[in-house]
Formats: C-alpha cells, sequence, structure tokens
C-alpha cells in the first residue's frame, strides 16, 4: 500500500520557490493499477519520484508499505528502492554497454537478491514474460523503442519489487507498441504488486484501476478506471 | 556469467578507450619517471658502496713533512682504535700532451701488492707496475692522449721531462673521472718518483679508524690523537685532511640532483593523478544518466564509487604494467650515466623490488586518491540531482562578467573544471619553462668565469719568485700584461690545533687557497656579496676578502675575524668583503704585501695570471709555450698551467648532463600538461553536446562550432600560458638555488629565457589545437538528433 500525508514538495528557484506538490493526501491499495494524470508542470512526476524515493517530500510523510520513505537516509533508500521499487522510464534508460539480459540481471546483481545462477534464469524468464527473449544477448541499441521499453519492465520486475513506477512509459513509443506497453504493465500489477504509472495517454481510464488527476499540485480527480470497475462488476 | 557490473565495467573501457588511453598514458609516463628515477636512485647508493667504500677511503689523510714509511705505518696500526694506516704520496705534475701541458697527479704508492687504503683495481697491463713505468686511471687516458703500452711526457717539479711508459690501466672509484677535473691520474712507485727526479718520500700517512665512524668531528678528534702520538715521536704533522667521512667526492651532489629529479617526477605522478581526476570528471559527466539508473536499481553510493574506482584502479593497474619495464629501462640508463660521472663500475643494475612496489602502489594509489574527489561527489549525489544534470549551466557565471569574451565566458561556467585545466597545463609549462631557465642560468654562470677574469692563462709554480717574474713573462709573444700573486694552501686554524682541511686525496674537491694580489689588479673583478673589495691601505692591514666557497667552509661574515693557516703559517684577518667567484674552490684573498708577510714569502708569488692576446685555442697554446719559455728562462718551475677554458669545460662537464635530465622530466611535464587540456576540452565539448546541437538548429555551421570550442581552448591555454610564465620565475629561481649551490656553491643566476616562454607557447599552441581538434569535429560532426540525443 502506498500513502501520501499531506505532502507538499518545493523546489528552489530564482525569484521565490517553485511548488510542485500541494498537501497531497493519497492512498493506493496494494495491487492497484493506478493512472497518474495532468498537464505538463502539474505535479504527476514529482509524485511519482516521492514514491520511489527518488526525491524527498518538502513536507508531508511518505509510506509505502510499512517503510517510511521519507524518512530513510540516501544509503537506506538506495538499497530500499532496489529490492521495492521497480521503475521505468519514459526513454528507457537501459544501460548502452551492457546486452538485455545483462541489464534485467544488474537489479538483483547489485541488491544480491538471487544467487548468480538464479538470477540469470530468473531474467531469461522476465524477458519471456514481456516477450523479447530472443533478444537477451543484443545490446540495448539493437533493439526498437518498444522492445526496450518491454526490457525496462523486464528489468524493473528482476527484483519482484511490491511497487513498480512508470513515469510516461509510453511517451517515445508509437500508438501500437504504446498500447502493448500498457497492457504489458496491466499485466503487470495485480497481487502484491501495485503500478503507479505517469501518463499523458488520455485513453488508459478503461485499462487501470483508478485514475488521479493533478492540476497544480493538486489532487484535482479521482476516478476509478476500466480495469477497477471490471473488477468491481465481477467481485 | 560474470557481474553485469564488472561487465560494465569491461566494456565501459572499450567505449572509453581513447580516454583510458590519455589516462594510462599520463600515469605510466610520470611513474616512468618515478621508476627511473628511485631505481637509480636505488642502484647507485647499493654501488657507492660497493665501489667508493670497497676501496677502503682513508678516513684522515695526515701530512708528514718529514715522511712516513712502512714501520711508522705499522706502529701507527698498533694504536688504539686505528684501524689501518698506509704512507702515500700525492705529487702535482705535469704531462706534455701534443704540445700543451695538462695536470698530473701523481699517486705515489709505497707496496702496490699490499695496497691497504684508497685501494684501487688493476684492469689492464702491469701490476705491480715495474721500476719506471706507471700505472694510469683509466678515466684519465683519454686526458692524456695515451693507451696502455704508450707513452707519456712527465715533468715533475724538480725532475726533468721524461718519457714514462703506460705499464697498466687501473680503475680508482675514489676518485672523480679525470676528464672532469681536467687532469692526469698516474700511479707510479717511490723507485720512478726517485727516477723522475723526485725525492722518494712518502710525505702522506692515510689513516683508517675502528668502527668507520661517520662523524667527522669524530674523525678529527681520532686524527688529531693520532697526530699528536706521532708528534710527540718525532713526526710532527702540519696538517691532516678529513674529506666528508664515507662521501664520494660528488656524492652529495649526484644525491641531491635525483632528489631533485625525484621531486620533479613526484610532481609529474601527482599532475598525471589529476589528470586521471580530470579524465574521470569527464566520464562521470558522460555517464551521469547511468549512475542514475544504477542508483533508482538499488545501487548504494559505495558500490557506484567503486565502479568508477575500479576504472581508475583499471587504468593505474596499465600504467604500472608499462611504466615498470620502462622505469627499469630508465634506471637502468641514469644509473649507468650517473655511475660514469662517479668513474664507478655498476657491479649490478639489478633494481630492488621495493622500487617496483612503490610504483605500483603509487600508480594506483596516487591517481585513486585524486579522483576519490570527482567519483565521490558523484556517487553520493542523490538519484534526483543526478537525472536533473544537464551539463553545463549558464546561471554560475556572475553577470559582472558578461562583458568577457565568449569563449572566456564558456571556460569560465566550470570554474573548478578552469582551475584544473589552467592548473595542469601552467605547472607543466612552468616547470618545462624552468628547466630550460636553470640551463641558461648554469650556462650563465659559466660564462661568469670569463665575464669576472681578465686573464685566460693560470701558472702555478712549484715554488715562489720574485715580483719581477711577471714582467719577464709579460714580454713573451703573445701575452698582452701578467701579474704575480702570492699562492699558498691555507687552512682555517684553530689556536693550538694542527690544521684540518676537507681536502680529499685528489687535491682538489674540499681544497682552501690563500692569495696575495695588488689591490689594484683588473685581473679580476668578482662580484660583491658583502663588504668590500681589498684597496692599497689593505697592504699594512690585515683586511681579508673571502670567496663565497671561503666564507661557507668557514662560516666568517665581514667583520669576523678569521685565523688562517698560510702554507702552516697562522696569522690573524679581518674579514672585509666576500665575492662570488664562480669556478674555484674555496679563496681567501689578501693584499700582497700582507699576504707575503703572513706566509713568509715577501716580494714572491707563485701564481702567475697572464692575459694573452690569443683568439684561439692554437693561439693559446702557442702564448702558453712562450710563457712556459719565459719561465724557463727565468728559472722558474712551473707546477701547473690551465687555461682558462679548461676551467669551463671542467665545470660544464660536472653536472649538466644531469640537467639534461630534468629538462627530459620537465618535458614529461609538459606533456602531462597538454594532456590534461585534452582531457578537458573533451569534457567540455561532452557536457555541451546538446548545447551545440541547438546552436546549430539556429544555424550554425560545424566549423563555426569547431572554431567557437578552439577559441574556448586557445582561451584556456593562454590564461595558462601567462600563469605557467609567471610561476616559472620562483620556480626556476628554487631549482637555481638547488643546482647553483650543488655545482658552484652559490644560487644560480635567474636567466628568464624568452626562447624558452617562447617554445612553450609554440608547443602549448600547436598542442591545444590538436587537443580540441578531434572532441571539435566529432562534436560539430553530429546530426543535431543524434546530438539531441545525448544527455
Amino acid at each position: 500500500m502506498i500513502e501520501l500525508r499531506s505532502v507538499s514538495k518545493q523546489y528552489p528557484a530564482e525569484g521565490g520557490g517553485f511548488t510542485a506538490l500541494r498537501h497531497v493526501d493519497l492512498r493506493v491499495g496494494q495491487g492497484a493499477f493506478v493512472a497518474v494524470v495532468g498537464k505538463s508542470g502539474s505535479g504527476k512526476s514529482t509524485l511519482l519520484n516521492l514514491v520511489a524515493g527518488i526525491d524527498r517530500p518538502s513536507a508531508g510523510e511518505v509510506v509505502v508499505g510499512a517503510t517510511p520513505v521519507h524518512a530513510l537516509d540516501e544509503g537506506r533508500l538506495a538499497a530500499w528502492r532496489g529490492r521495492n521499487v521497480g521503475v521505468v522510464f519514459q526513454s528507457f534508460q537501459l544501460l548502452p554497454t551492457l546486452t538485455v539480459l545483462e541489464n534485467v540481471v544488474l537489479p538483483m546483481d547489485l541488491c544480491a537478491t538471487f544467487p548468480p545462477r538464479e538470477a540469470r534464469q530468473r531474467a531469461l524468464s522476465l524477458l519471456e514474460r514481456v516477450g523479447i527473449a530472443e533478444q537477451a544477448g543484443k545490446l540495448p541499441a539493437a533493439l526498437s523503442g518498444g522492445q526496450q521499453q518491454r526490457a525496462a519492465i523486464a528489468r524493473a520486475l528482476a527484483n519482484d519489487p511490491p511497487v513498480v513506477v512508470a513515469d510516461e512509459p509510453t511517451g517515445n513509443l508509437d500508438s501500437r507498441t504504446a498500447d502493448d506497453v500498457l497492457a504489458l504493465l496491466a499485466a503487470t500489477a495485480g497481487g502484491n504488486r501495485t503500478v503507479l504509472m505517469v501518463t499523458h495517454e488520455r485513453d488508459v481510464a478503461g485499462l487501470v484501476d483508478r485514475v488521479i488527476t493533478l492540476a497544480d499540485g493538486r489532487v484535482v480527480g479521482d476516478a476509478t478506471g476500466g480495469r477497477g470497475r471490471r473488477e468491481v462488476a465481477h467481485g | 556469467m560474470a557481474s553485469p557490473r564488472w561487465t560494465k565495467l569491461l566494456r565501459d573501457a572499450r567505449a572509453e578507450r581513447g580516454r583510458l588511453a590519455l589516462m594510462i598514458a599520463a600515469i605510466a609516463v610520470s611513474l616512468t619517471g618515478v621508476g627511473a628515477v628511485l631505481g637509480g636512485y636505488a642502484v647507485l647508493t647499493r654501488e657507492i658502496a660497493v665501489n667508493y667504500l670497497g676501496t677502503r677511503p682513508a678516513a684522515a689523510t695526515l701530512e708528514l713533512p718529514g715522511g712516513a714509511d712502512r714501520a711508522l705505518a705499522e706502529q701507527v696500526r698498533q694504536r688504539p682504535g686505528v684501524a689501518d694506516a698506509e704512507p702515500r704520496e700525492v705529487l702535482v705534475a705535469r704531462a706534455q700532451v701534443g704540445g700543451e701541458w695538462r695536470k698530473l697527479l701523481l699517486f705515489v704508492v709505497d707496496d702496490f701488492a699490499g695496497v691497504r687504503l684508497n685501494r684501487f683495481r688493476p684492469e689492464r697491463g702491469a701490476w705491480p707496475p715495474p721500476d719506471g713505468t706507471m700505472l694510469v686511471e683509466r678515466s684519465a687516458l683519454g686526458m692524456l692522449a695515451t693507451e696502455l703500452g704508450g707513452r707519456v711526457e712527465v715533468k715533475t717539479p724538480h725532475g726533468p721531462l721524461q718519457a714514462v711508459t703506460v705499464s697498466g690501466v687501473v680503475h680508482d672509484p675514489s676518485l672523480a673521472p679525470a676528464w672532469q677535473e681536467r687532469c692526469g691520474y698516474g700511479y707510479v712507485s717511490r723507485a720512478t718518483l726517485a727516477a723522475l727526479g723526485e725525492p722518494p718520500v712518502l710525505g702522506e700517512l692515510r689513516v683508517a679508524f675502528a668502527g668507520e665512524p661517520r662523524d667527522v668531528r669524530e674523525v678529527e678528534a681520532r686524527a688529531a690523537e693520532v697526530a699528536s702520538w706521532l708528534g710527540a715521536r718525532g713526526h710532527p704533522v702540519t696538517e691532516f685532511q678529513v674529506p666528508p667521512p664515507g662521501q664520494h667526492p660528488h656524492q652529495r651532489q649526484m644525491v641531491t640532483i635525483l632528489v631533485m629529479m625525484l621531486a620533479f617526477a613526484t610532481m609529474a605522478l601527482h599532475l598525471s593523478a589529476v589528470l586521471v581526476a580530470s579524465a574521470m570528471t569527464a566520464l562521470l559527466a558522460r555517464q551521469v544518466r547511468e549512475i542514475a539508473v544504477l542508483k533508482t536499481l538499488g545501487a548504494s553510493t559505495w558500490q557506484v564509487a567503486r565502479l568508477y574506482a575500479a576504472f581508475v584502479g583499471l587504468a593505474g593497474a596499465a600504467a604500472v604494467a608499462l611504466a615498470i619495464p620502462a622505469g627499469l629501462l630508465g634506471a637502468r640508463g641514469l644509473s649507468a650515466s650517473i655511475a660514469h660521472l662517479l668513474n664507478f663500475d655498476l657491479t649490478s643494475q639489478a633494481v630492488p623490488a621495493w622500487v617496483f612496489l612503490v610504483q605500483a602502489a603509487t600508480g594506483v594509489g596516487v591517481p585513486l586518491l585524486v579522483s576519490a574527489i570527482p567519483i565521490g561527489l558523484a556517487a553520493r549525489r542523490t538519484v534526483r540531482a543526478t537525472l536533473d544534470d544537464h551539463g553545463a549551466t549558464t546561471g554560475a557565471l556572475p553577470a559582472a562578467l558578461a562583458w568577457l569574451p565568449l569563449p572566456l565566458r564558456n571556460a569560465l561556467r566550470r570554474p573548478a573544471r578552469l582551475a584544473l585545466s589552467l592548473g595542469l597545463l601552467a605547472a607543466g609549462g612552468a616547470m618545462s619553462v624552468s628547466a630550460i631557465q636553470v640551463e641558461r642560468g648554469w650556462e650563465a654562470n659559466v660564462a661568469k668565469v670569463y665575464a669576472t677574469r681578465s686573464y685566460d692563462v693560470e701558472v702555478v709554480l712549484n715554488a715562489p719568485a720574485t715580483m719581477d717574474l711577471a714582467a719577464r713573462v709579460a714580454q713573451a709573444g703573445g701575452v698582452r700584461g701578467a701579474e704575480l700573486w702570492g699562492y699558498a694552501p691555507a687552512a682555517f686554524s684553530r689556536p693550538g690545533a694542527i690544521d684540518v682541511v676537507r681536502t680529499y686525496p685528489d687535491r682538489g674537491h674540499g681544497s682552501l687557497f690563500a692569495m696575495g694580489i695588488p689591490p689594484e689588479t683588473g685581473l679580476v673583478h668578482f662580484p660583491l656579496l658583502a663588504g668590500r673589495w681589498l684597496r692599497a691601505e689593505d697592504r699594512g692591514t690585515g683586511a681579508l676578502v673571502l670567496n663565497h666557497g671561503a666564507a661557507q667552509l668557514s662560516g666568517k661574515r665581514v667583520g669576523d675575524e678569521v685565523t688562517v693557516s698560510i702554507g702552516g703559517r697562522p696569522s690573524t684577518w679581518h674579514v672585509v668583503g666576500v665575492v662570488e667567484e664562480i669556478g674555484a674552490a674555496g679563496v681567501v684573498y689578501a693584499a700582497d704585501s700582507a699576504f707575503g708577510a703572513a706566509a713568509g714569502t715577501p716580494g714572491q708569488g707563485r701564481l702567475l695570471r697572464v692575459r694573452t692576446s690569443a683568439a684561439s685555442p692554437a693561439g693559446r697554446a702557442d702564448a702558453i709555450r712562450a710563457i712556459e719559455a719565459a719561465l724557463g728562462g727565468a728559472g722558474a718551475s712551473v707546477q701547473s698551467v690551465l687555461p682558462l677554458a679548461e676551467l669551463r669545460t671542467a665545470m660544464g662537464d660536472h653536472v649538466l648532463v644531469l640537467v639534461r635530465m630534468l629538462e627530459a622530466l620537465a618535458g614529461i611535464l609538459g606533456l602531462v600538461g597538454l594532456l590534461g587540456l585534452v582531457s578537458a576540452m573533451s569534457v567540455s565539448v561532452v557536457e555541451r553536446t546538446r548545447e551545440l546541437a541547438v546552436m546549430k538548429t539556429l544555424g550554425a555551421t560545424p566549423a563555426r562550432l569547431a572554431r567557437l570550442l578552439l577559441a574556448e581552448a586557445l582561451a584556456i591555454a593562454g590564461l595558462a600560458y601567462v600563469a605557467g610564465c609567471a610561476l616559472s620565475v620562483p620556480l626556476t629561481l628554487l631549482v637555481d638555488r638547488i643546482v647553483g649551490n650543488l655545482g658552484f656553491l652559490a644560487p644560480l643566476p635567474l636567466v628568464l629565457s624568452p626562447g624558452a616562454a617562447g617554445a612553450w607557447l609554440a608547443i602549448g599552441a600547436a598542442g591545444t589545437v590538436l587537443a580540441t581538434v578531434i572532441p571539435a569535429r566529432r562534436a560539430a560532426g553530429l546530426s543535431i538528433r543524434e546530438a539531441l540525443g545525448r544527455t
């Protein structure tokens, strides 16, 4: 479960600070697939960064699972993030000198979550799951954008984190590939894993459990998505 | 499967091979210098013990005018605390070589089969030398223009000119090479000495003490005990010579030069380490996003730092692998060169393991230590800060600097990096320019030999002659003027104690002489360091002027009283001045008549200084022959003739080769500085790839962008050039002081060399263009899409 309690975030800027988030309260249940939408500058990415422990709130508390993320120092934050959060970037951010397989093994290596042999098997299995197992031995530059993002999702899942955050994961993809990636993320969510996704896509509501709308650093909308409604209906 | 982290390291190394090669080259070059100097030092320190100490140098030489023999030596050997004793004699003779005279030191040995002290080793020919023949020290063969089996025309003070056969060649590591001292070294028996027309008296007793004391005071005290014992038994000692114990005549100079070279090499290593840090900054700037990703994936600060530290370690290890064999070659070359200067044979050129360990530890450790700063800073940055890093910002430039030209403004955007680049380049330039300026200073000092002397030939007579001799010599062909000065070996004496001098057995190093001169002489004009020069009225006073060597030996200053033993006769003087005299041992100057009274040679002189009209060495040789003829006609016996040119050669040969080695090290420093600029410019370009792409979208052509970057690099190089030239002045002063004190007992004059500065400007500018062209062309050649896609 993710909980933000009266979270504000200010950035220093010339001529006074810039407030990205203002007293945001938010609870996201375990296993949900949540889309965060809003205009540019509305605070979406800031919110995501706070959840992932990439950034710290100026005020308020960020609790993920039972961990008060806002209170962790950088060292503990890195260790916590490695095991508990998978991050998917808009521009994939695969390490260019590592093969796709090695990119996926890397988080397990850094966090020592699996022995090397098991890590490799797991990485192959994840690549198979995202549909690019045959690309495992290639360098990222040899892959298409969609394939790279799939590899990035496999990497995000490497340590089996309870939370996956994705910042505009389809921003660099054509619409058909974007649909595939969104479907993959949707398939990732559920059970113990929560997926929080920032997106500009207008028609994601049908794919997610919940759509949170931000404007000027405030939550101005919180709606149940199509997936959520389906689950309610099925439930 | 290897850990992806380390796979990344290796692939990054491959991807960054240019930068890695730069780092490896910089470390390897300076580490080679460190290895060469340290290795050379280690070999020479060991070999000094094997060579010089292996000769069993006498701790003290006691002058016994009544002579010494084997029986007396045996008695002295029985004295408590005396390890050994041997009678010897050293005679200053002359050899006629190709129509010119050269000084010839004849070492008279009583028993060649039983040489105990100051031993020398037969290399070729006879041992012992048959009577009537002589052995020649191997470094003196060239000076005497002879070979084994050849003949040398020898003239002793009292004997006729005779041809003496060279029956053998020996090696005497206790002597400085003959070509440096510009004299010959011969070894003869007493019988040969007699055959050469000299009384076969051994006037020296050389003594070694038990425990080989290294403290000069202790040696003096023990020598005084022996002298006292000898005096009580009817063998009065007039003087004893105690050179620095256990030290080769040139050892202190060599060690100090080596230490200075080591200091330069260490500076080069540190500059290289800074360059590595700069290159790492470049790499980190390029990989800022990757660091962010690693941290996002859970990498700790330590894991990130270790990864990049391993990169530096890899560069260091590769550099060590290159530098160890190169340093070994350098050490062998350096030790062989210095051994040649010390007249040593290297019994082994094996470099001890600790040298390699130091090379390995410093080669890896120093760059790691210096790189720890940028690596630590990059690794500790938060993910957010790292993700937000888009390279150089314009915000850092204070508005007040907006008037600066664009290249300078660009350079100032990263003040820390600018300082680093400037520091590297300025330090490299300063050291390179300094090395050349030191060499110029050395040359200027050697030139002072002529500038401060208006004579060109110096003749020492075997015995004082009356002053009218000068007038007779002045009449000789090719002679424009001559003065006869009082001249005698001297010592700073203590009341009631035997005179002690620091002279080595070669009678040159550490010696002190007294001269009586006409105060109004125009033959010398030494620069005053303190007080005044002699005046006419000093003829009736005890006024004394010390040259800087004598001032150092005595520790006396203007206004002090000093007791000087002149030819064994003590007299007290008042120091009125100190002069700088380049190219001489310690000399004290008194007015002629005051000197004559003190030395017991009134109205006489022993040192003839002659001004010839010769314009060439051949002309001077003719003039010298005419002088010799005039002296012969007057019945004056000549001990030595020294053309000033010989003195100049001797000085030039002493350590100039080491100054050249210093230049080589300075070249390394300059190279490291240039490599630093390459690295800095490459970082600057990488960081601004996006900005350059934006400029391209606004219409800037690749050529224009390349010009902009080149202008920026030239602006940095220009600033570094000015700073380097300014820095070279104090650095030159420092090295001038060290080298000058070694070579001349006085600092070298500061010579600012526009040529050196100009050469560095040309090399720096050419290097800057080369350093910038590659990254600039690469960046300017990227398509806008490629460039915008980069961080």
